[in-house]
């Protein structure tokens, strides 16, 4: 198991894409929080996070996925996640947060119901 | 026998050996850095006149001819008091000097004594231009040349027979003026070292006040984060309860609590707030007072905990949470009322061995100001154990970063049904311990116990 979190960012069209793996806890997440923050104020509204990488999550990392979500939403934006390995989707499933951030299967989908938009 | 390039160079190494010994001892010295700083008392000046009044007659002293040529440092310890300790160090060492060579004698004792005074008055007037600090290996250096190369020029000026100065400057200039300026060179660089240790030393001391202070502080912190738990748990006839709460660092985010309610009823709370370390405690603050005022005035769980997400949602800057698990207890009637909000679901362990998960639908608070909450209720019998954690017991690694796991809480909780909620708590804290061993933790770890039966 890895001790840390690997940040890389694609675009897809329009639409940037945060990858994140390894583990996302206290430590971690500071770095992914900087990424998603620097996109957000760059002017990008959309944002898909890929989690299919992520081996653990800790409250620290919903907190910051929660911060960019609720932060897209106060302009109108959105920010989605895709394919949540089970022992993630549980994290989110106790949380709650399953019910409030749009979970799609795979980044295919995640990006499909963007574009039909 | 050696030739005499090999001896001379021998002897000429030797010097400047005694020159570090020397070097380092006086910086070692308690009145060197006093000195340094530019601490003028008249105690200093007369040690630095003594020290280096000494180290110009052993200049004296240790001259020797090389390939011919007289050589000697008497020069430098005047030179290193002016370039220290200003003017009136320079000079004084210089006339300690001075006088030790006038008794030696020779057609150079006078322009000799004299150049070692002038070096002395020279660097001490260097010592002011640079605002009474040492000038620097560079400018120490090149002094220490422009003085000897003015002792050769009083030499030339004030010794006579003119054609015996001229003979013995043009053997001794190059020679004179190296081995000075390379003593000098060795002080310089040893009062450098010594200055930057000496920076150094009190950078790292004030780095560690301000961490004693911060730690300080930190301990405050934590004893008023205590003071947010129950001093002690309230007795109730035919119950009993048992908690703690254990932060990874010195506060924490997770938080309990044992709420009277209307009626004899009883409110338990355990939550967990997102992150850690001071954000996540100053979070569980807020979170604790505003669950504890909402439940004092609302008799539904539903009603508290949906009050409670409202006015922490306007708080929660950053995407702040706090994952919450509300129940009344009616202890006559033997029913759990409970809310979940977001939190990992306590274990109800029944008389009978079998196990359930007190699962409600509901967001953790602080996530979004729209969220509605489950209330479910659930009849007790004589023997359950509910065991309310944080995710801080399920997650505990060990070494390899394996996690305790729910299912091996699970198993644990289901073989504790007919202990003490004291035993069952210590019980689960030494399992969690014995499944860690060494290995640091990083989650606060917290428990709430409830037992029907004593």
């Amino acid at each position: 198991m890895s001790t840390i979190l690997q940040v890389a960012e694609e675009r897809r069209g329009d639409v940037p894409v945060v990858f994140l793996k390894g583990r996302m806890d206290a430590t971690t997440s500071p770095d992914a929080e900087a990424h998603i923050n620097r996109l957000i104020d760059g002017g990008d509204r959309q944002l898909v996070v890929d989690l299919s990488g992520l081996e653990y999550i800790s409250s620290a990392g919903l907190r910051v996925l929660l911060s960019g979500l609720k932060r897209l939403k106060a302009s109108g934006g959105m920010l989605k996640l895709t394919a949540l390995a089970p022992e993630i989707q549980k994290v989110f499933d106790i949380a709650g947060f399953n019910r409030l951030f749009p979970i799609y299967r795979n980044l295919d989908e995640a990006l499909g119901a963007d574009a039909a938009r | 026998m050696l030739p005499e390039v090999v001896t001379d160079f021998l002897i000429l190494f030797q010097m400047m050996c005694v020159v570090v010994v020397f070097a380092y001892l006086v910086t070692r010295t308690r009145f060197y850095p006093e000195v340094l700083e530019g601490g003028f008392s008249w105690k200093n000046q007369a040690i630095l006149i003594l020290i280096f009044g000494v180290l110009s007659i052993y200049g004296s002293e240790s001259g020797i001819d090389i390939l011919g040529a007289p050589l000697n440092i008497r020069d430098l310890g005047p030179m290193v008091a002016g370039f220290v300790g200003g003017p009136v160090a320079g000079i004084g060492a210089g006339l300690i000097g001075a006088g030790y060579r006038m008794t030696m004698g020779g057609f150079t004792a006078v322009s000799c004594s004299l150049a070692t005074v002038l070096a002395g008055l020279l660097a001490g007037m260097i010592n002011l231009a640079n605002r009474r600090r040492f000038p620097g290996l560079l400018l120490a250096v090149s002094g220490a040349v422009l003085i000897e190369g003015m002792h050769m020029g009083l030499v030339l000026l004030l010794s006579r027979p003119l054609p015996d100065a001229v003979e013995l400057v043009s053997d001794a200039a190059f020679p004179m003026i190296a081995a000075n300026a390379a003593g000098m060179c060795i002080f310089a660089l040893i009062t450098l070292n010594f200055e930057n240790e000496r920076r150094t030393c009190r950078e790292r001391d004030r780095y560690q006040a301000e961490l004693q202070r911060k730690n300080a502080e930190l301990q405050i912190a934590r004893e008023i984060q205590e003071s947010f738990l129950p001093p002690s748990l309230p007795t109730l006839p035919g119950y009993a309860l048992a908690a703690e709460s254990r932060p990874a660092r010195e506060v924490g985010g997770d938080f309990y609590d044992v709420l009277g309610s209307h009626g004899g009823r009883v409110g338990l709370v355990i939550a967990d707030v997102s992150d850690k370390g001071v954000p996540a405690a100053l979070f569980m603050a807020l979170s604790s007072t505003v669950m504890r005022a909402s439940a004092a005035w609302h008799q539904r769980p539903r009603d508290a905990v949906s009050d409670a997400n409202a006015l922490i949602c306007r708080e929660s800057g950053s995407g702040m949470f706090v994952t919450l698990f509300f129940c009344i207890l009616d202890p006559a009637e033997g029913t759990l009322t409970y809310v979940n909000a977001g939190h990992n679901p306590p274990m109800l362990a029944r008389a009978d061995g079998s196990l359930i998960e007190l699962r409600a639908s509901g967001i953790a608070l602080g996530a979004d100001d729209r969220s509605v909450y489950e209330e479910r209720s659930i009849q007790l019998s004589p023997g359950d154990l509910l065991v309310l954690y944080t995710d801080g017991v399920t997650e505990a690694e060990d070494a390899s970063q394996q996690q305790f796991g729910d299912e091996r809480l699970a198993e644990l909780v289901k073989g504790l049904h007919d202990r003490t909620a004291g035993e069952a708590l210590a019980a689960i804290q030494d399992a969690v311990a014995a499944h860690t061993q060494a290995a640091p933790q990083n989650d606060d770890m917290t428990l709430l116990l409830l037992k029907v039966g004593t």
